[in-house]
């Protein structure tokens, strides 16, 4: 017997082979609670920097309670909810490439949320970017947010093939966090970027 | 302990227990009072390995010990495996590297001055019960008032409270429900004008005070511990089925080691007559005030009403029953086992009478639309059981659609029916269970219903 991991009832589960080998463990949640995430299946038009952006759910009132309780009240149980479609999307050959959070402010919320759905996905990855400041994007117009400095850089050390790719992030909004980081990797001499976000707002 | 200390620092944090980083306090001023030795830290979560190489954890917020209810991850903040509670997660998470801080100092005094304003005479039956509980707090038993609704169970408390606050004793009043704690509310501040009287929900407004009353809701003692020389559970048995048992410690928790718990409902479980009859005392009211029988449950069938509902019609006879509500001007209550059916159903209502509102768990205008009701803004209210307890509307008619789903067992049953014929002024109503096919449950309640008119006590 299984509680769901977002509204606590019980999940009736039918006994498959796949769930006594240990292989499915998509039941974390109830048919209700996956019933109300909308996917996004938007795929952007490319441009020099980023050659595919792909979201893989809108944002609605279901995914701002997720995000709240995945990220605010720090709930890392939740970051397997969307383990499968995550593993279906980042499976393959490119280069996983989370975006990265400030290490202190990664020390104050325990974790990085990014981190968190790509290991529950059993995808693996590398960090090669990191944070240069700790300013928050909102805070700023879209003119400013484009004047701005780089908001990442290369990891001292690391070497950029030229090859494909992939950032991770949360969530899309206006894609200026994902064309910063797409713009280090291109001028580092990666052949190919793309992108893939959890949610488009 | 020599070292001065912040007395509101002491007033909010004794009897509770709460995370270090997130007190209405500076963290520096905490941190001072802990060098001090006023304040003791506690790990928030115990974790041991037990004989068979499991790890056990131990959430000491609300005492969650169930596994499921635990995750485990790698902490960037302590280096390692975290363990975090989710059960009590909502009210900011506690895992291995959060702290939790008590008062460890000297505890404050309450005030011995608390008047009873309360005007109204207590039935000799009511009385009795309210002096047998006095004599139980006096001795520290543990005290059941089994109490049909309607009659009167509040006012039983009044005295027994007072005669606690004036030997500068701390009480609290908790419920599992809010719905129950905002009834309440009023009533105690109107009742004890001079006391310090706080109400604790989700989303109520925290403040630094340190109230000797306390209304809470069950979940909100999870961050109590030994706070209060009495507490009274209201409604005692409508507690969340699946969370039942750590909600119970987390009440055995906030009351202090030797602190009777009290319980007060119209519907005990059995479980809770047995105990209480094995360590305690228990009062029988089987008599609503105004002396007025309850109003016993008619059964009338309306076969395959979720189809038609679904189809988009309201089945006849619950037309008809709506309209006649609407016709002599009577506010009703119609109850629905699942939110789907209701809202359903909703649209058809409104064809009846536009002003009909539905109301459910999670709807944030619930408070507002009882309110209205209330105050005859609304002719009537389609519910599922969240109103089943705690409200009081004067000459209220209540229809259950489905009275033979799982949901309406005895109790819900017994509780729905206490809705009826409340007031003096309206002591009898209408008490209709619409059904497609007779439950053991409803005849239970019925026969539990009648047994109380006659006198009996149910056992
Ligand atoms: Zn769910
Ligand atoms: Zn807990
Ligand atoms: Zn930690």
């Amino acid at each position: 017997m299984n509680e769901c991991l977002l509204c606590d009832s019980t999940i009736a589960s039918t006994p498959t082979w796949k769930a006594l080998l240990g292989l499915d463990d998509t039941t974390i949640i109830c048919q209700d609670c996956s019933k109300k995430f909308v996917h996004a299946e938007i795929r952007n038009d490319t441009d020099e920097l980023l050659d595919q952006v792909t979201s893989l759910y809108s944002y609605n009132e279901a995914m701002r309670d997720y995000l709240h309780q995945f990220k605010f009240l720090q709930d890392i149980a939740l970051a397997g909810i969307f383990a499968h479609e995550l593993h279906a999307q980042l499976k393959g050959n490119a280069i996983i490439c989370p975006i990265p959070m400030h290490p202190h402010k990664k020390i104050m919320r325990t974790f990085a949320p990014v981190d968190e759905l790509l290991t529950s996905a059993r995808i693996p990855f590398t960090h090669l970017l990191e944070k240069t400041g700790t300013e928050s994007m909102g805070e700023k117009t879209k003119d400013q947010r484009l004047v701005m400095n780089p908001l990442f850089a290369l990891k001292p050390g690391t070497m950029i093939q030229p090859t494909t790719y992939r950032l991770v992030d949360d969530i899309y909004t206006t894609g200026t966090t994902l064309r910063h980081a797409a713009t280090v990797l291109k001028q580092a001499g990666a052949k190919r970027v793309e992108a893939v976000t959890l949610i488009r707002a | 302990m020599q070292n001065p200390f912040d007395p509101a620092i002491r007033d909010f944090l004794t009897g509770r227990i709460w995370l270090r980083l997130h007190t209405p306090f500076s963290i520096e001023t905490i941190d001072e009072h802990i060098e001090a030795g006023h304040i003791q830290t506690i790990p928030g979560i115990i974790s041991t390995k037990s004989l068979t190489r499991q790890t056990n954890h131990f959430c000491n917020r609300c005492e969650n010990t169930t596994p499921s209810r635990f995750t485990t991850f790698n902490c960037a903040k302590c280096k390692g495996p975290c363990t975090y509670c989710r059960h009590c997660l909502k009210m900011g998470r506690v895992s291995t590297c959060t702290e939790l801080i008590v008062w460890n100092g000297e505890p404050p005094t309450y005030p011995t001055t608390h008047s009873l304003a309360w005007l109204g005479t207590l039935t000799p039956r009511q009385q009795q019960a309210s002096n047998e509980l006095t004599t139980s707090n006096q001795t520290n038993i543990p005290h059941l008032i089994h109490a049909v609704c309607g009659s009167g169970k509040t006012e039983i408390l009044f005295e027994p409270i007072h005669k606690l606050l004036t030997a500068g004793k701390r009480v609290c009043i908790a419920a599992p429900r809010v719905d129950v704690i905002l009834e309440l509310e009023p009533r105690l501040r109107a009742a004890f004008p001079q006391t310090a009287v706080e109400a604790l929900y989700g989303g109520s407004e925290s403040t630094t005070a340190s109230p000797q009353l306390i209304l809470a809701t069950t979940h909100q003692l999870y961050r109590f511990r030994h706070a209060f020389d009495a507490i009274f559970v209201d409604e005692a048995d409508a507690f969340p089925y699946t969370a039942e048992e750590t909600l119970q410690r987390a009440v055995r928790k906030a009351a202090k080691p030797q602190a009777p718990v009290h319980f007060v409902t119209a519907t005990p479980s059995d479980k809770l007559l047995a105990h209480m009859k094995k360590i305690g005392h228990i009062s029988t009211i089987n008599r609503r005030y105004h002396g007025h029988p309850l109003p016993v449950p008619r059964y009338d069938a309306l076969w395959n009403y979720t189809k038609r509902i679904q189809k988009g019609k309201l089945p006849k006879k619950l037309t008809e029953w709506t309209q006649a509500r609407l016709d002599k001007n009577e506010p009703f209550l119609i109850f629905f086992h699942t939110i789907k059916l209701m809202e359903q159903a909703e649209p058809l209502f409104r064809q009846l009478n536009p002003k009909i509102a539905a109301v459910h768990a999670a709807h944030p205008d619930r408070k507002q639309h009882v309110q209205a009701l209330r105050d005859k803004k609304i002719p009537g209210l389609l519910t599922t059981t969240i109103l089943e307890r705690g409200i009081t509307i004067p000459n209220v008619q209540v229809a259950v659609v489905g009275a033979e789903q799982l949901i309406f067992n005895k109790g819900a049953l017994v509780q729905i029916g206490g809705r009826v014929g409340r007031s003096a002024h309206y002591p009898t109503g209408d008490f209709v269970l619409f059904h497609h096919g007779i439950t053991y449950a409803m005849d239970e309640a019925k026969n539990e219903i009648i047994q109380l008119n006659k006198g009996g006590v149910p056992t």
